[in-house]
């Protein structure tokens, strides 16, 4: 028993690493892992919650809370430890003082803006002049795919055709939201090839995505800054369908569908 | 630890490193090709895919058997199964055709090799290579040799002009019709075959087969380099990159710096050299009425500044042309119909409170935006500044720019055009105007015009989505006073705490 308690790291040092481990992986995985630098505002407020969280669990107990303060009151009270008390009395005004002076400074940073990228879409929508239910909306070309094989293979051409004319100077031409132009836009258009995207979705909601572009979206989605065209200008309906077997086609992914 | 660096060494030299060829299967190719490149380079590898017409430079015609980035020397027109590896593998930045080598295994790239070069008829190696010789390491004089030989005889400047920046005295077309700009040799990043010194020598040596950039090894030519030369004018062109005018994807913010006294009152004031240039990315305008889709400007570079009367931004970037409709010389360069060059500043009428913006493109019903439209003029016409309000495409309200108190200083000076614009911080139409606040985050955006490519006018023009203006606050005292007194009240409590603590037993 003595034994066990003598190797045990300190609770003092065990609360540090916790905090620290979660803050550096936090970092890992956003910063490096994900490449999206998170922002500090955000940081700031997950760690206030990590801290306030370990300060909460290791204070459970009476035992607890005393071992974990008993290093600091040590060095408050041990005459032995004069020296090193006096180092860190000086350090923690002056790193304080400084923390307090950066965080005044007036920030430059651009504030964050979050946005649901897949909202939830209305019932109904308006679209090259009538009004389509969201609910039984089906793409008329997909039983193709099972009837008429060879005339699948058409339609999927014809929307390679407009994909490529359309849509590839955003979500590219290998159809992983990195088209040429894709750098030069925020929010940044949506990559198919991701399992997140279109594979999770049905074909009625990309109809309505692409009918109505960024404007037809709801205010949680930010729809000002969505560079997303609204497609009813430029395509027909029978292209738009062909884009949709198209974009399934060339990632290999399936549509949702209830059925 | 010199293990350790030695391996990671090895390892990086076989990532940089060129690929050693590997033989292709050309049938296996083709399986890939059909799904993959025909959408622009066609079934027959004519280039004739759906968006040829649209795309500048337009997907290569495999038949013409054109490669621009090689390393078999120019009496060749072969090039090496590494150079066509290389190029599918990286992609050529600026231009429609991605790199693969994120969905193509590398078996697939060398397959791909083969079959492409078949529609050339391409099956033996080239003959000879490019006579790399003895690299002359960069240096000040190596550069000095090598800016000498840029400028003699106008060499290069005929086509890239004085500075580098591609401001063509010559109207150039490629093998397939298109209109070719020299490429600007202050953008090294947008080099389609990278901007190592040796690889520009190879560009020098072999010229860019399909454009009118020729070789420079060519014993006829007159403008003929020895190897050693080429090695000088590499080290030089390497020596123009403008690393400063690079896109940083996480800088956003436009940073006005508040000064004493007067704001400057011309682009080419020294005392914006001390201001902060953030440069973004500008896209064809490809969202409504006619879009548009072969743009030559590709990025543009703001600065602010600001006193307490009016605010100041200094728009700079690089347009090989100066657009002069009128102008005999101008329009010989440009594509007919020539239009004036311009640049437009975006920003809403009223600051948003919280996240909701005007529409990025020209606002819309219930967030109207101003406009502020520069144009460089004609011959029989000067330059001007416009004002306009939006909402939408297509409800704008022409107002009148000097009412409003905006004024334009401009300059155009060897491939680069320099707008200043200034606006008092508030006008006597708040409900129409924007009303300048320090501290606030604002919403700007920007676009511009290249009249002399492509006929850009009206719709047809590149842009940008939304950045963020921000005048910055002068920091004042109260930061140090805070942390005077946060430092003052711990270092008492502490204190305290070390006296009231008893020792212990
Ligand atoms: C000017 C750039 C641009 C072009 C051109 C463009 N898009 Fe988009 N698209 C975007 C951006 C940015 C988003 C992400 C923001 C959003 O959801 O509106 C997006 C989102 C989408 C979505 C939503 C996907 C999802 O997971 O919710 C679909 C579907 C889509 N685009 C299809 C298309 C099709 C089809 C075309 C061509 C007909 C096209 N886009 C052309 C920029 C573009
Ligand atoms: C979105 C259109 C697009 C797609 C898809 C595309 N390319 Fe290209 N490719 C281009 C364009 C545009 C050029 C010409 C660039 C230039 O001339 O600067 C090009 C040029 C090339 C070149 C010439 C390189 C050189 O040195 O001149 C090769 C080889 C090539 N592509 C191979 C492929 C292969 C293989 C695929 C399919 C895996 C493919 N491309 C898919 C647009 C595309
Ligand atoms: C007759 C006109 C002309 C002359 C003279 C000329 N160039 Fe070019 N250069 C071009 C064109 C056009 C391009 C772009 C080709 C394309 O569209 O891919 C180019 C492209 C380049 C590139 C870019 C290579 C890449 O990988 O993208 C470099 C570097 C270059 N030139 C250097 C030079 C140097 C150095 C000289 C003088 C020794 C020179 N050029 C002379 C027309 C010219």
């Amino acid at each position: 028993m003595t034994m066990t308690q003598k190797r045990r790291i300190p609770r003092l040092l065990q609360f540090a690493l916790v905090v620290f481990g979660v803050y550096f992986g936090f970092i890992l995985v956003f910063d490096v892992l994900l490449g999206q630098l998170i922002p500090r505002s955000l940081l700031t407020m997950y760690m206030v919650f990590v801290v306030s969280g370990a300060l909460m669990t290791f204070t459970f107990t009476e035992e607890g809370a005393q071992e974990l303060v008993a290093p600091i009151k040590a060095l408050v009270e041990d005459p032995s430890r004069r020296r090193l008390r006096n180092a860190v009395f000086v350090m923690v005004p002056l790193l304080a003082g400084y923390y307090t002076y950066t965080s005044m400074l007036p920030g430059y940073e651009a504030p964050v803006e979050l946005r649901t990228i897949h909202p939830a879409p209305p019932s109904k929508f308006k679209a090259y002049g009538k009004s389509y239910n969201l609910a039984t909306l089906e793409n008329p070309y997909r039983k193709y795919q099972k009837q008429d094989p060879a005339k699948y293979r058409e339609l999927v051409k014809a929307g390679g055709d407009v994909y490529i004319k359309n849509c590839q100077y955003c979500h590219g031409d290998k159809l992983d939201g990195k088209g040429p132009y894709a750098a030069g836009l925020n929010p940044t258009p949506i990559n198919f090839q991701d399992v997140g995207t279109i594979a999770q979705l049905q074909e009625s909601f990309l109809f309505w995505r692409i009918a109505t572009g960024g404007p037809g979206l709801p205010a949680e989605a930010a729809p000002w800054i969505s560079s997303m065209p609204v497609w009813e200008h430029f395509l027909t309906e029978k292209e738009t369908w062909e884009v949709i077997l198209f974009l399934y086609d060339y990632t290999g992914r399936q549509p949702r569908s209830w059925k | 630890m010199s293990r350790l660096a030695i391996l990671t060494f090895c390892a990086g030299l076989l990532i940089a490193g060129t690929a050693t060829a590997k033989p292709g299967d050309a049938a296996k190719g083709k399986e890939i090709y059909d799904k993959r490149c025909t959408w622009c380079h066609g079934a027959d590898g004519d280039g004739a895919g759906a968006a040829k017409e649209l795309l500048n430079p337009p997907p290569r015609d495999f038949t013409s058997g054109n490669y621009k980035i090689k390393s078999s020397s120019f009496e060749d027109m072969v090039p090496n199964d590494d150079d066509i590896y290389r190029m599918i593998r990286d992609g050529m930045p600026g231009t429609a055709m991605p790199g693969w080598s994120d969905i193509l295994k590398e078996q697939d790239m060398w397959n791909l090799v083969a079959y492409v070069k078949t529609f050339a008829g391409y099956d033996e190696p080239p003959a000879a290579q490019v006579d790399f010789g003895k690299q002359v390491a960069s240096s000040g004089e190596s550069i000095a040799k090598g800016r000498k030989l840029y400028e003699e005889g106008d060499r290069c400047v005929e086509c890239h002009g004085k500075s580098g920046k591609g401001s063509a005295s010559k109207r150039l077309k490629g093998d397939a019709g298109e209109r070719t700009w020299p490429r600007n040799l202050t953008k090294p990043w947008t080099f389609i075959g990278s901007s190592e010194p040796k690889d520009i020598f190879a560009r020098l040596s072999t010229g860019i087969a399909g454009t009118e950039m020729p070789s420079f090894a060519d014993p006829r030519s007159k403008k003929k380099l020895s190897i050693e030369e080429r090695w000088h004018v590499a080290n030089y062109v390497a020596s123009l990159a403008k690393t400063g005018r690079k896109v940083d994807a996480e800088n956003t913010v436009i940073k006005a710096d508040k000064v004493e006294g007067d704001l400057p009152g011309a682009p080419d004031d020294a005392r914006w050299e001390k201001s902060t240039p953030t440069t973004f990315y500008l896209v064809p305008q490809l969202i409504a009425e006619e879009r548009y889709f072969k743009p030559s400007n590709d990025t543009i570079t703001v600065r602010a500044l600001y006193n307490d009367k009016a605010v100041a931004m200094l728009l700079e970037w690089d347009d090989r042309t100066r657009s002069v409709p009128g102008d005999e010389a101008a329009e010989k360069l440009a594509d007919a119909p020539i239009a004036e060059d311009g640049v437009a500043v975006q920003l809403p009428v009223t600051i948003p409170k919280g996240m909701e913006k005007p529409y990025f493109g020209m606002g819309d019903a219930k967030h109207p935006v101003n406009i502020w439209h520069w144009q460089s003029g004609a011959k029989d016409a000067t330059e001007s500044m416009g004002l306009a309000n939006s909402r939408g495409f297509r409800e704008i309200e022409k107002r009148d720019a000097v009412v409003a108190g905006l004024k334009a200083n401009a300059s155009y000076s060897d491939g680069t055009w320099k707008v200043l614009i200034t606006r008092p911080l508030t006008t006597s139409s708040p409900d129409k105007d924007i009303q300048f606040a320090e501290g606030k985050f604002i919403p700007v955006a920007f676009a511009a015009w290249d009249g002399s490519n492509n006929s850009e006018k009206g719709s047809k023009h590149t842009m940008t989505t939304w950045y963020w203006l921000l005048l910055k606050p002068a920091t004042g005292t109260r930061p140090l006073v805070a942390a005077l007194m946060v430092m003052g009240l711990l270092a008492g409590g502490l204190l305290w705490w070390a006296r009231s603590a008893k020792p212990a037993a």
